[in-house]
């Protein structure tokens, strides 16, 4: 019946015999591939399983405070929510901008080109899809887990600045760095979606103002939802950066200028150290506007840009190049606003200098030994010069004038001659002396360095350079650009006999109450005789205190020195002159360079009004109401 | 009845027992992080699969032999009617569902496919060209049906069947010569014309997974990932990263040898491996002289043979991945139950070797 439970094996089927062989081959191959994976290539694996799920974030860092010189705030801090985007736990990307947008009001064209921009981040990172979300949307994100679960909101620091447009060309603006700014950037400090400053003071010391991120790291799985958090390193504060600015005098000087409408820029100086008191160029802009993801600009447009171009092949791309056109239009735009421009006139602008270049020539020409104080010339309104007519503003003349009535008065007749007497080389010389036609080195970027010609840069351009063309040059006119800053440099280093100021700022940065930086004032001594200085003083005290072209900045006791420039935009010789000089635009620049008092000077400003009109009954005032200021406290 | 515990292979049965139960604690740590429930389900159908395999154990073979083509023949009834009806569970419609639970019908045909295989080259010499035909009819339905729900992993297995056929019963040297040029001309057209997007990532992600990184390489990179990272002791039960933070794919399926191999290193992997490798090499010891019987427990251990090899090489990167789950540990009632009853078959026909019927 039964059959040995021990077989021999060779009544075992031959087949039998083979599989087991082949089972035996296969397992042995199965253990050397487990082995090469698991013990020859474990650390790879191990590392890359690591990777997987271990991550590093950046903590954003508050920005540095920017206060003025009695400690005002002037840029600060805010809490921002940050909406971020978790792709991994997207289905329906449409779906979910489309939710979004409809919440926010920000354009589904707008989310997409956001998204755009951080198509090269790896989706298991969560990515800042929008920001300055408001604290209504956030509640209701939050209170709507589930509607909402590819979304996280974080809470991050941003820049606030309390003045809105006060101050706006001194503080600058800030954007989100661009893909070419980053490539710039060979340290690591700056990753998509931060910010930097793009002008001003923001963009001065944004090295001091940024602080030091902070490092969260954590472990993820495998969507990027953040399990834990096994180590966090808190950011730092950028340091505090205090500027020489009175921003109370800035914002009244501000005010005035928008009051009366008028366009132009406006620098004061404190001669004790050379910092600036207030810096206006009217008009400014709203800082907040070019860092919020605003596309308010335009959405229509935009709508119906989009809704041509959807219809056509490869409509994806040029869309693109739409983005591209917008983001550059809205620049744009912002410039030609009438009250709205990001050129600042006081570093940026170039203008003639009118007649406030006498200066220069009173000082040449007593360094030159051309004049004495006692050089008389006579003006009856008109002198021939090179075979040609050249006129004084009065036409009737002022008669016999000497240097400090010539001054006074502005004669033009009296510098002409001097014109004829001196080398324009050697007048660019007493003007570079002085600060004209050279950058300034204020410390605010983008300064541009003006121009006082000389006779080789005429003959750069093949051109020869004509006599009459010094005679233009003497009264302020022809070839010659200064910023307003130059011209504010100028009448410092007069009202300090030849001391010319470093302007800055920057008082001093502190790091937690320790100050790590502080601008020393700094004076360079020009080689100009004081006796020249007294001199050129004496008519520039006549100027207002005795009856001449800015009386109307006259105070009784502050003993102010200035002198006025009118620089006409039309020719008198026009026909229509007196027709078209009454249209704003025909008008001409008025200056005012001034300081006071006239012995131990405390403060210097310029004053420039673009199509003011006459120099004496617009700028001068603006002086004197900047000095009652300066000088009541 | 005495006989039957005396010859009953105790050692085997303890081995798959061993294997399963320490599946199901595979399956727990891979649904730790989840609140979900498969560790009890696959208990359950642990304890169910049991009991099945001892009552298949009663039934006699003859038994076995008539009903097959019946078997066979209700399956294929029930998957073209699931093609026309089924519902869509996971991307497939290869579930059928009765009352509370789901069974997957293709787990089934393959032993029905084998019963009549087994009974039908039992009464052939060679394969030649009436005998391929024959063949290409039985597989080529029930392959064709299941690759349409799709699952192209169990119909895959099929073909398993017919090479085992070929190496037992022998073929004309002139059919190798034509199958091979059939497989060819199929497969152009299968990728041109029949294979699905994803079923073609598989392919090509394999070729090269560090260019699919984020789609289906995705899932063999990080199944070597996890086997990798265990190193010779493994990161301790519950605590794989892989596995907790869910970067490895399907781990209570198709991937729970990755699983194995994250959580206890190669001392895991082996001991697992030693325990298939015995399983294997006692079974393959048949001596009976019923071809019918012979024939069946060859095809059904090849059966398993394939599957486990796919699953594993698929798991280290070393083939395309098919989907096929790892016999007795891999999540599913359906699989676990299959294997039982294919394991109550061969019990069966091992017992009936040893006692002389007459």
């Amino acid at each position: 019946m039964y059959i040995n439970d021990n077989l021999p094996l060779d009544k075992l089927d031959k087949s039998a015999l083979i599989a087991r062989v082949i089972i035996f081959v296969i397992f042995i191959l199965l253990f050397f591939a487990f082995w090469n994976i698991q013990i020859l290539k474990h650390e790879h694996y191990d590392k890359l399983a690591m990777g997987n799920i271990t991550d590093s974030l950046d903590i954003k860092a508050p920005r540095g405070v920017l206060f003025d010189k009695n400690g005002v705030i002037i840029a600060e801090n805010k809490i921002n929510f940050i909406l971020l985007l978790n792709r991994k736990k997207t289905k329906d990307i449409e779906k979910t901008l489309e939710k979004i947008s409809k919440l926010t009001g920000k354009s589904i064209i707008l989310l997409k080109k956001i998204l755009k921009k951080f198509n090269r981040v790896p989706k298991i990172r969560s990515i800042p899809l929008l920001k300055d979300l408001s604290f209504n949307n956030v509640v209701y994100i939050k209170s709507r887990p589930f509607e909402f679960q590819e979304f996280d909101i974080e809470v991050e620091p941003d820049r606030k600045y309390p003045l809105n447009r006060t101050a706006s060309h001194i503080i600058g603006y800030m954007t989100e760095i661009s893909e070419k700014e980053l490539k710039g950037k060979s340290n690591n400090i700056y990753k998509l979606g931060d910010t930097i400053g793009q002008s001003g003071i923001e963009k001065q010391y944004e090295k001091f103002f940024r602080g030091k991120k902070g490092k969260r790291d954590v472990l993820k799985n495998n969507l990027g939802v953040i399990k834990t958090i096994l180590h966090e390193q808190e950011p730092k504060i950028g340091n505090q950066v205090f500027l020489t600015i009175d921003i109370k005098l800035q914002k009244e000087i501000e005010e005035l200028l928008v009051k009366k409408r008028l366009k132009g820029a406006i620098g004061v100086v404190d001669l004790k150290t050379g910092g600036i008191l207030a810096l206006i160029s009217n008009p400014g802009f709203n800082p907040h506007d070019f860092w919020n993801q605003n596309d308010s600009i335009d959405r229509r447009f935009v709508s119906d840009l989009f809704l041509a171009i959807a219809s056509q092949p490869y409509y994806e791309t040029k869309l693109l190049q739409v983005f591209a056109i917008l983001a550059v239009t809205k620049r744009i735009e912002i410039n030609h606003k009438d009250n709205y421009s990001l050129h600042n006139k006081f570093i940026q602008g170039r203008y003639s200098p009118g007649s406030t270049f006498k200066i220069v020539m009173a000082l040449a020409a007593l360094e030159e030994n051309i004049i004495t104080k006692d050089t008389m010339i006579n003006c009856n309104g008109v002198t021939n010069i090179y075979n040609r007519p050249w006129h004084c503003w009065r036409e009737y003349g002022h008669g016999y004038v000497n240097l400090t009535k010539a001054i006074k008065d502005s004669c033009n007749i009296y510098f002409y001659n001097l014109g004829k007497k001196l080398n324009i080389d050697v007048i660019a010389r007493y003007a570079d002396l002085l600060g004209l036609g050279k950058r300034t080195n204020i410390d605010i970027p983008n300064e541009i360095s003006g121009l006082v010609p000389t006779k080789s840069f005429k003959f750069r351009d093949n051109r020869k350079w004509y006599p009459g063309d010094t005679i233009s040059i003497s009264i302020g006119g022809g070839m010659l650009e200064v910023t307003p800053v130059q011209a504010l440099l100028m009448i410092s280093t007069v009202a300090l006999r030849g001391q010319r100021p470093q302007l800055h700022l920057l008082d001093r940065i502190e790091n937690d109450g320790v100050i790590i930086k502080k601008t020393e004032p700094k004076f360079t001594k020009i080689p100009i005789k004081k006796e020249s200085f007294d001199l050129l003083i004496e008519g520039l005290f006549k100027v207002v205190n005795e009856e001449g072209t800015a009386k109307r900045a006259k105070i009784k006791g502050f003993d102010i020195c200035g002198k006025t420039g009118t620089q006409q935009i039309i020719s008198k010789e026009n026909p229509r002159y007196k027709e078209l000089v009454k249209i704003r635009k025909f008008m001409p620049h008025a200056w005012f360079v001034s300081f006071a008092p006239k012995e131990n000077p405390r403060y210097a400003s310029v004053i420039f009004i673009e199509n003011g009109g006459g120099a004496g009954t617009i700028a001068a005032p603006f002086a004197k109401e900047i000095y009652k200021r300066l000088f009541e406290k | 009845m005495r006989d039957s515990i005396r010859f009953f292979d105790k050692i085997t049965f303890f081995i798959i027992l061993a294997i399963s139960v320490g599946g199901v604690f595979l399956i727990y740590s891979a649904s730790y992080s989840d609140t979900n429930t498969f560790f009890y389900k696959q208990l359950i159908w642990l304890i169910f699969s049991i009991i099945i395999f001892f009552i298949v154990f009663r039934i006699r073979t003859e038994i076995i032999f008539r009903y097959g083509v019946l078997l066979y023949i209700i399956l294929i009834g029930i998957l073209i009617l699931q093609l026309v009806s089924g519902k869509v569970i996971a991307g497939t419609k290869s579930w059928v569902k009765f009352g509370f639970f789901s069974v997957q019908v293709s787990e089934f045909m393959k032993i029905a496919l084998a019963i009549i295989i087994a009974k039908y080259i039992s009464k052939i010499n060679k394969i030649e060209w009436k005998e391929l035909f024959m063949l290409g009819v039985i597989i080529g339905i029930p392959f064709v049906l299941i690759a349409l729900q799709p699952d192209m992993g169990t119909a895959s297995i099929f073909v398993s069947l017919f090479i085992i056929t070929i190496l037992l019963k022998g073929i004309k040297k002139s059919i190798v010569i034509f199958l091979i040029i059939l497989v060819l001309l199929s497969s152009f057209f299968l990728w041109n014309y029949f294979l699905k997007p994803y079923q073609k990532d598989r392919i090509t992600s394999f070729l090269n997974p560090e260019l699919y990184s984020q789609s289906s390489g995705y899932q063999i990179i990080q199944s070597k990932i996890a086997i990798g990272a265990g190193g010779i002791n493994g990161k301790g039960f519950l605590k794989g990263s892989q596995s907790k933070y869910k970067f490895l794919p399907t781990r209570h399926t198709d991937f729970i040898i990755s699983l194995l191999g994250e959580e206890f290193g190669f001392l895991g992997i082996s001991f697992f491996l030693i325990l298939y490798f015995v399983f294997f090499y006692r079974q393959f010891t048949f001596f009976t002289e019923n071809e019918e019987e012979l024939n069946l427990v060859y095809l059904l251990l090849g059966l398993i043979l394939f599957q486990f090899l796919i699953n594993v090489l698929m798991s280290i990167g070393l083939i395309p991945i098919l989907g096929l789950p790892l016999p007795f540990v891999s999540y599913g009632g359906s699989s676990l139950l299959g294997f039982f009853i294919i394991e109550g078959i061969i019990f069966k026909i091992r017992i009936n070797s040893y006692i002389n019927e007459f």
